[in-house]
């Protein structure tokens, strides 16, 4: 890595769910929790603002959230101010951004924030706004959104490889169970057995509803500062030690293979290359589980095992704490909802949580070191990746 | 080289079903005219049931969706080339729930990505003539143009068997 170097010092989130409450007051609700839950941090601190918000032209008519967002939490930036939107990956948009920036020398002190409204009184109005997400004109005349996208992606690795509906399964009821330990997740009182979801209604066959994530009304908000202030702020620092990122197609004509992501593979070796690491090195990871094989793709993508045995190594539940990698501690997408602005920042915050030690027991890794974050974007046609390495001597 | 159709296949008229309300310039299907794209020759082929893209002249090589320039030399004069009007089911879905605006009434409906038999496109389209649990990966099926009901007209993929 090239500059200063970033460390993620704290960090906070506003309940994920079905909220009876709008985008702006979101964006309230996740400055008093930041500032609750970092009450060494002060508004003057902050130079710079990064919001992360994917679509709030279509789920709120509202664009320049960039100032709206800085007053609802009572910020003034001074040095930089901007969304960063890239769909589903717009939250981790926003931290790599302030990363940069702070890298550079631009700012000293950023809140990356991600805030997102997705139910709507007429949902279909919020499907339309997913379908934007891919071509619009091109695929969107034909009623693409994700999980007939995704589906596909299912029905062809079930073909190549033999993956079974209990496999995916084995994913969703793992990160349900990861998010009954964390109050924030949208599916925090709720238990999914493994019968009990391979009975649920098909939603775009082969998928059924517990393996699409949800739609989503969420915030959440992380620190990032440059190296010298990381002290200031807290004893256990996330050093960003690596990013990588990759896009290759946007019409789903190009995708090509649906279940090899290329894509992810160099935005995963970009990364681990940058922070001198290899996937045995990581001890936890937060992957982009929008669908059930999503997760079972990405276990093969991040090298955790062979083409197309990823549907095995969730079933073997080698994804789970104790397994070869703690995989989606949080919950995941599946299990916490999908915000999309506000899930890369939540998972930023699962990885500080981690190294602080702070989370329950019962999702804690026995003293991390590295952690990967990874979202991908749209019809997996981008991906985005961070690493991050926990500070040492604290 | 993508051999040209001899022949395209009939466009299909389908009935009105374009919701009152729904908001033109949010809808899903593109703006057509000649004051609204400049590729409104792929709407004039539609219309004569054809399906078409551009290639470039200096490389041979087609893209899809169609362009005004080439992404790889740059030029603007590129060809229309008509598409092969058959393919088969690389794979498919159905939305069965939680269709965008518009579509809501239309559901349940396939979708499925077509392998064009002789031509490197894999397109993505609405699946008609079965039913999504009746359909198999790998069968055959042909390119239907259609009029969406507000005299705009768009493509999608028929089974065959
Ligand atoms: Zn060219």
């Amino acid at each position: 890595m090239i500059g200063r170097r970033v460390a993620l010092v704290g960090g906070a989130s506003t309940p994920f769910g079905v909220r009876p409450t709008t985008w702006t007051e979101l964006a309230q609700e996740v400055g008093a929790a930041l500032f609750r839950a970092m009450p060494e941090l002060r508004a003057e601190d902050v130079d710079s603002l990064f919001v992360g918000a994917a679509e709030p032209e279509r789920f709120a008519f509202q664009s320049h959230v960039a100032p709206l967002v800085a007053e609802q939490m009572g910020l003034q930036p001074r040095r930089i101010l901007q969304r960063t939107e890239l769909a589903c990956a717009s939250g981790q948009s926003a931290i790599r951004s302030a990363y940069a920036a702070i890298a550079a020398g631009l700012s000293d002190v950023a809140v990356a924030v991600g805030v997102e409204k997705m139910n709507l009184p007429d949902m279909a109005e919020a499907n339309s706004a997913m379908g934007c997400v891919l071509d619009r004109a091109w695929d969107g005349p034909h009623g693409a959104t994700a999980p007939p996208f995704f589906a596909m992606v299912a029905q062809r690795h079930m073909l190549e490889y033999g993956t079974t509906e209990e496999q995916l399964a084995a994913v969703s009821e793992k990160n349900h169970r990861f998010a009954n330990s964390n109050p924030n997740a949208q599916f925090y009182a709720k238990t999914f057995a493994r019968d009990k979801l391979l009975r649920l209604p098909v939603v775009a066959p082969p998928l059924r509803l517990g393996d699409c994530s949800s739609m989503t009304d969420g915030a959440a908000a992380v620190v990032l500062v440059a190296e010298d202030l990381a002290r200031k702020y807290t004893a256990t620092p996330g050093w960003v030690r690596g990013t990588g990122q990759y896009s290759d197609f946007h019409n789903l004509a190009n995708a090509g293979s649906l279940t090899d992501w290329v894509g992810m593979k160099h935005a995963v070796r970009e990364a681990l290359r940058s922070a001198k690491i290899e996937t045995a090195d990581l001890d936890l990871a937060e992957l982009h589980d929008c669908f059930t094989i999503s997760e079972i793709i990405e276990y093969e993508a991040l090298g955790l095992c062979g083409p197309g045995e990823g549907g095995r190594f969730a079933a073997d539940g080698r994804g789970e704490l104790g397994g070869d990698l703690a995989v989606n501690t949080r919950g995941g997408l599946l299990g916490c909802g999908h915000p999309l602005g506000a899930t890369g920042i939540s998972q930023a915050l699962e990885v500080y949580q981690q190294f602080a030690g702070t989370v329950p027991p019962v999702r804690q890794v026995s003293s991390p070191e590295w952690a990967l974050v990874h979202n991908l974007s749209g019809s997996a046609n981008v991906h985005s990746v961070m690493v991050y390495q926990r500070g040492q001597g604290s | 080289m993508i051999p040209a159709a001899e022949t395209g296949p009939a466009p299909v008229s389908s009935p009105p079903k374009k919701e009152r309300g729904t908001p033109f310039l949010l809808d899903f299907v593109p703006l057509e005219g000649e004051k609204e794209t400049r590729l409104k020759p792929f709407f004039d082929r539609l219309r004569e049931g054809r399906l078409s893209t551009t290639k470039c002249p200096r490389d041979g090589r087609i893209d899809w969706p169609p362009r005004v320039t080439c992404p790889r030399c740059h030029t603007e004069s590129l060809e229309w080339i008509d598409l092969p009007d058959q393919g088969r089911l690389y794979a498919f879905s159905a939305v069965l729930g939680g269709a965008p605006l518009g579509m809501e009434s239309e559901v349940p409906f396939a979708v499925g990505l077509v392998d064009l038999d002789g031509a490197p496109l894999r397109l993505y389209g609405r699946i008609e003539g079965r039913p999504w649990n009746e359909l198999a990966v790998g069968e055959p099926v042909r390119v239907e143009t259609y009029d969406v009901g507000d005299g705009r007209f768009f493509y999608r993929f028929r089974t065959v068997r």
